[in-house]
């Protein structure tokens, strides 16, 4: 344990951050605790964690580029590594609690009564500079595209990042098609006006207006998960026919959302069409 | 019953107005746009102070509600959205989108 009054915070926060790296994560950052006041009440790191001052932020265990290849969209619910960052951020968690002597708590990455996040781990990720907001919703690394974050609220005060000066989303791709299509790969893939879930707009180059529907959202992330295993039972628990309802509990609808809860530890991201599309990182996930 | 949950007349009177009023349909929710247009949807302690409520019970008819709002059909169509893009991709990579603007952005 290291005596607080002796801690350099920026050589602590470049050795967390070169535990983090050498543990997979591809990118690291600090957001101020204080930074969150876009959060809405209730839904700030203090609120999570008394006297917080900073959040350290992870990124990594991206699909890998094969993965986006694949031509069963299954294949993607049944390989999720979101996890992997969650783990990672209960190591620097116990780093820092165990190293430098202050308290320590991750973000928990499932959602709380609400049905809402405890804290916006794409808030926390965007203030330190490890991405930015896209107009599909995820945060996005400049170079390395989709990934998946993690969060640790701390009371230790480290040296924050800021964001980026230039934001990853819209990539020039993606500003020359709306100019020439009006539209976007993502909002082409699933278009709001259409039966999707994303709209918006660019001016000169940045994002000037967006439109996102989560419930629609939910039916196609979660499409083998809570909320279809909800709409599932009461359908078929409502079916007076005994033999109708045995084929709709047996059907493969019901036995793949059964599946799907049972192996999932918090969450599953069951629709990646939008990020699929994407152009920023695409480098990353071009193989042969 | 034992658990709470809120009868069917209290949330038909109130869903339409709390999804509404919510962070259900985002409409300019990021924090990065500038804030004269950045509309970020109520919390529902902000809802329920709005519509003279309980938050406790403005939660449970909003998260019924969000559930509520697409039928089944739904969930089923999203199989089938996912199966034809998904294997749309496979087939042309991004030129089932946009490989044209990726090219010249190379040049």
């Amino acid at each position: 344990m290291t005596v607080t009054s002796q801690i350099d915070f920026e050589e602590a926060k470049s050795e967390i951050g070169a535990i983090a790296a050498k543990s997979g994560a591809l990118v690291g950052g600090v957001a101020a605790a204080d930074a969150f006041m876009a959060a809405p009440e209730g839904r700030r790191p203090s609120d999570i964690l008394p006297h917080a001052r900073s959040v350290f932020v992870i990124g990594g265990a991206q699909p890998r580029a094969g993965d986006w290849q694949s031509p069963n969209y299954q294949h993607m619910e049944v390989t999720s590594t979101s996890d992997r960052m969650q783990t990672l951020a209960l190591k620097i968690a116990r780093t820092i609690e165990d190293r430098f002597s202050y308290y320590a708590v991750c973000v928990p990455p499932g959602v709380d009564q609400g049905q809402q996040p405890f804290m916006s781990i794409a808030m926390a990720a965007d203030l330190a500079g490890c991405g930015s907001r896209s107009l599909a919703g995820p945060v996005l690394h400049p170079e390395y595209g989709f990934m998946y974050f993690g969060a640790i609220i701390t009371t230790m005060p480290l040296p924050a990042d800021k964001r980026l000066d230039t934001p990853a989303c819209p990539a020039p791709e993606c500003v020359a098609m709306y100019a020439a299509e009006n539209t976007t790969p993502c909002f082409g893939v699933c278009p709001i006006g259409s039966g999707g879930c994303l709209g918006g707009r660019l001016e000169a180059g940045h994002i000037s207006d967006r439109q996102y529907d989560s419930a629609r959202c939910s039916t196609r992330v979660q499409n083998y998960w809570v909320p279809g295993f909800q709409k599932l039972l009461g359908a078929t628990l409502q079916e007076p026919d005994a033999k109708k309802q045995k084929m709709m509990l047996f059907s493969s609808m019901f036995s793949r959302t059964l599946w799907s809860m049972t192996y999932s530890n918090v969450s599953q991201g069951q629709c990646s069409e939008c990020m699929r599309v994407c152009p920023v990182g695409l480098a990353h996930r071009t193989k042969q | 019953m034992g658990f709470y949950f809120i009868d069917p007349q209290t949330y038909e009177k109130y869903k339409d107005d709390i999804l509404d009023l919510s962070h259900s349909v985002q409409i300019n929710f990021q924090e990065q746009l500038p804030t004269d247009k950045r509309q970020p949807g109520l919390s529902d302690k902000q809802i329920a102070k709005k519509l003279g409520l309980e938050e406790r019970a403005v939660r449970e008819i909003r998260c019924v509600a969000e559930r509520d709002k697409y039928p089944l059909d739904e969930f089923e169509e999203a199989i089938r959205f996912k199966e034809n893009a998904c294997r749309n991709y496979s087939v042309k990579g991004m030129s089932a989108v946009m490989q044209k603007f990726v090219e010249k952005s190379k040049e």
